[in-house]
């Protein structure tokens, strides 16, 4: 059971439709929602460790601005924002997909940026300079992999065809930028709020 | 009581001069030098750097015995260190030895019989034998004289196709490189220097700037018609601010572009040819305030190693770059305490030590090199030698002096590469952000290692594959005699 587990992740990245079809219609929900959040934290993990310890010849950080908890916002956020778009534009468009699919298949997308990106933290160590164009070839291979698994992802859990997928994925990258727009809208004026309110308390209580 | 509040005040304020003092100790590099120098890192932030120079002697000319310079506007130092100074004002230039004795004076020179002088020259030069070349702005032209004095040539304003009919001749700066040629730079030309042979004829212009166009006024001059166009202005090239030769006969000179490179190195077909390797480009400041816009450069000084400084006319201040275009040292400010200026015109090295001219007081201000200038000077120059050991040795006491100065690391980690310690050579190459030369060594260290190492990881592979070999078969064999049982049982 706990190995079939940990072998379904890479079954999907091979077979992504046949994977997400299962994804969708034959597992147990709640192992896959488990399943997602491990892969994110993973991700999390990956992507520390990578600013932290990838080599000097593809990794010149500056120690003062790297900051896990950003390193966690930044996987968190976007994936979130993800769901959270597409789910509001494919409930809108016939899509077949619940919240739960859209999220579990998301999540199970990602896991290319782990698989590779992993290794070649270590392996990044043991490069010349010449020979950073295969770290920057598996790096963007991890990338469209995973786009690739999202695209297919999500075209099976919402039953779209090929060309309404790619013009959803499309519309949900715009709905993010409305979301995060928002977003800052939304805190900025808090902000303001609270200042307001700050500086009037302030005025009354300095007031002799 | 109110004594006891009285000392209560006392305790408070030396509890926090110690608190304060103790947080300054821990960032401020070398805080007793008292000097506000600095640095810019790998990350464009600005780090404390001890002081390489210290204003020693302000000079004007009542203390140098020729009474007051009267606007003054530029200086030249021969490499046997004596010291001309182009008295504008007073319309002659005052020769010094390098402990400022006076040599002489000249004022007037003998042409065709008849005594001639200066009127306003804004430029001088001196070549190594003691030619000394004048922009005699005042009388629209460029006299060459011998060191006896005797006129060599005068170049009057020059006839060419290549000049407007209108074209005034206005030179303001000149050098001269070995073949005797000169090279005038003329306020209101757009198209590089002027430069003329050995006779004195205008040749050609060398080393034009480029146009640089602002997107959005090309955006308003595209839209508006041809009356408004004609009447807004033209996108001309920058005029260039001064310029100086070096040993080797490449001019390096600087403009007021706003962007783009400011410091320029030409050579003989004009084309810029500064190495810009450093962290950042080298303009001055880096860091600055929209109001107070990018330093605005007024005068180069190229000397051996190529080392290079340029003035920063509207901050007074100095930097110095090494050939390579890292950020060496900085010195000078606006203001009037000694080592400030009011409007500083021109430097010149003496041997080690910087003269600065500020034309608004007539005052030359003697910049003496700290233990840090010496030590980083020396290094750069043993660097630029190939001498390693010694540059290894200058660069290992500029660090212990001063461990912001990034690119030094570098200079320790190449003498390191040369002597085969590589993996303290890879050290050193990260503290100063040098991919490339990291890159160098970590291939020979990779080498090294994979040969010391060879025969405990050829024997770990084949003991590897002899061992998962092995496993496979014994492995095969179980489940064969499994699949043997459960057919035996079914």
């Amino acid at each position: 059971m706990n190995r079939e587990l940990i072998k379904y992740p890479f079954y999907i990245i091979m077979h992504p439709f046949n994977g997400f079809w299962d994804l969708k219609y034959d597992r147990t929900q709640r192992n896959n929602v488990i399943i997602s959040f491990v892969i994110l934290f993973l991700l999390i993990i990956t992507n520390i460790l990578s600013s932290e310890y990838s080599g000097f010849i593809v990794n010149i950080m500056n120690p003062d601005d790297m900051n896990s908890l950003m390193e966690i916002a930044y996987v968190v956020v976007p994936v979130l924002f993800w769901c959270v778009a597409n789910w509001s534009l494919t409930t809108l468009m016939n899509g077949e997909g619940r919240f739960v699919d859209i999220f579990t298949s998301t999540c199970f997308a990602l896991v290319p940026l782990i698989v590779i990106n992993f290794p070649w933290i270590w392996l990044s160590k043991v490069i010349s300079l010449q020979e950073t164009a295969f770290y920057y070839f598996f790096s963007s291979f991890a990338v469209f992999w995973s786009l690739f698994l999202l695209f297919v992802g999500n075209m099976t859990i919402h039953q779209y065809s090929p060309s309404k997928t790619i013009g959803m994925i499309l519309l949900t990258v715009v709905a993010m930028g409305f979301i995060a727009f928002i977003c800052l809208l939304f805190f900025s004026l808090t902000q303001q709020m609270v200042s307001f309110v700050n500086v009037v308390y302030k005025e009354l209580a300095l007031r002799r | 009581m109110r004594k006891s509040k009285h000392t209560w005040r006392v305790l408070l304020l030396t509890a926090l001069c110690c608190l304060i003092g103790a947080s300054l100790g821990g960032t401020l590099a070398y805080a007793d030098t008292g000097a506000s120098s600095y640095n810019y890192s790998f990350w464009g932030r600005t780090v404390a750097a001890p002081a390489a120079y210290k204003a020693t002697t302000v000079l004007d000319g009542k203390e140098l015995g020729i009474g007051a310079l009267k606007d003054p506007s530029d200086l030249h130092v021969t490499p046997d260190n004596q010291i001309y100074v182009l008295d504008s004002g007073n319309n002659r230039v005052v020769v010094f030895d390098s402990q400022f004795k006076l040599i002489r004076i000249i004022d007037s020179f003998m042409r065709d019989g008849k005594q001639e002088t200066f009127n306003n020259p804004q430029g001088l030069f001196v070549t190594p034998q003691k030619q000394l070349i004048v922009a005699d702005t005042g009388n629209q032209r460029v006299v060459e004289l011998d060191a006896n004095l005797s006129v060599i040539k005068v170049i009057d304003p020059p006839q060419s196709d290549l000049l407007n009919a209108n074209f005034k001749f206005q030179p303001v700066r000149v050098i001269a490189d070995q073949a005797h040629r000169i090279y005038v730079m003329s306020v209101g030309v757009f198209d590089g220097f002027m430069e003329f042979n050995q006779n004195g004829d205008f040749t050609s212009f060398i080393g034009a700037n480029r146009v640089k166009v602002d997107p959005t006024e090309l955006l308003w001059k595209r839209l508006s018609t041809r009356a408004q166009r004609s009447q807004m202005v033209m996108f001309t090239p920058t005029e260039f601010t001064n310029l100086d030769i070096n040993d080797e006969g490449f001019i390096y000179a600087t403009n007021g572009d706003v962007w783009g490179d400011t410091i320029k190195k030409l050579n003989a077909q004009g084309n810029d040819i500064l190495r810009r390797t450093g962290y950042f480009n080298p303009k001055g400041d880096i860091r600055y305030t929209t109001e107070q816009g990018p330093a605005r450069l007024t005068d180069i000084d190229v000397t051996h190693s190529e080392i290079y400084s340029v003035l920063d006319g509207s901050r007074g201040r100095v930097f110095t770059y090494n050939g390579d275009g890292h950020f060496m040292y900085v010195f000078g400010g606006i203001g009037n305490q000694l080592g400030q200026f009011k409007t500083p015109v021109a430097i010149e090295r003496v041997g080690d030590d910087f003269l600065v001219l500020d034309k608004a007081f007539g005052e030359i201000t003697v910049f003496k090199s700290t233990e840090y200038g010496r030590t980083l000077n020396e290094a750069t120059r043993a660097y630029y030698r190939g001498d390693e050991e010694k540059a290894f040795e200058l660069y290992n006491k500029t660090i212990n002096m001063n461990a912001n100065l990034e690119f030094a690391y570098s200079g320790i980690g190449k003498s390191l590469l040369r002597k085969g310690e590589y993996k303290e050579a890879l050290h050193y190459f990260e503290e100063s952000y040098d991919r490339g030369n990291y890159s160098k060594a970590f291939l020979l260290y990779r080498k090294q290692v994979l040969r010391e190492h060879f025969p405990t990881i050829m024997t770990g592979i084949v003991v590897v594959i002899i061992a998962a070999f092995i496993g496979r078969v014994l492995w095969k064999r179980k489940k064969l005699r499994r699949m043997r049982g459960v057919s035996i049982e079914s």
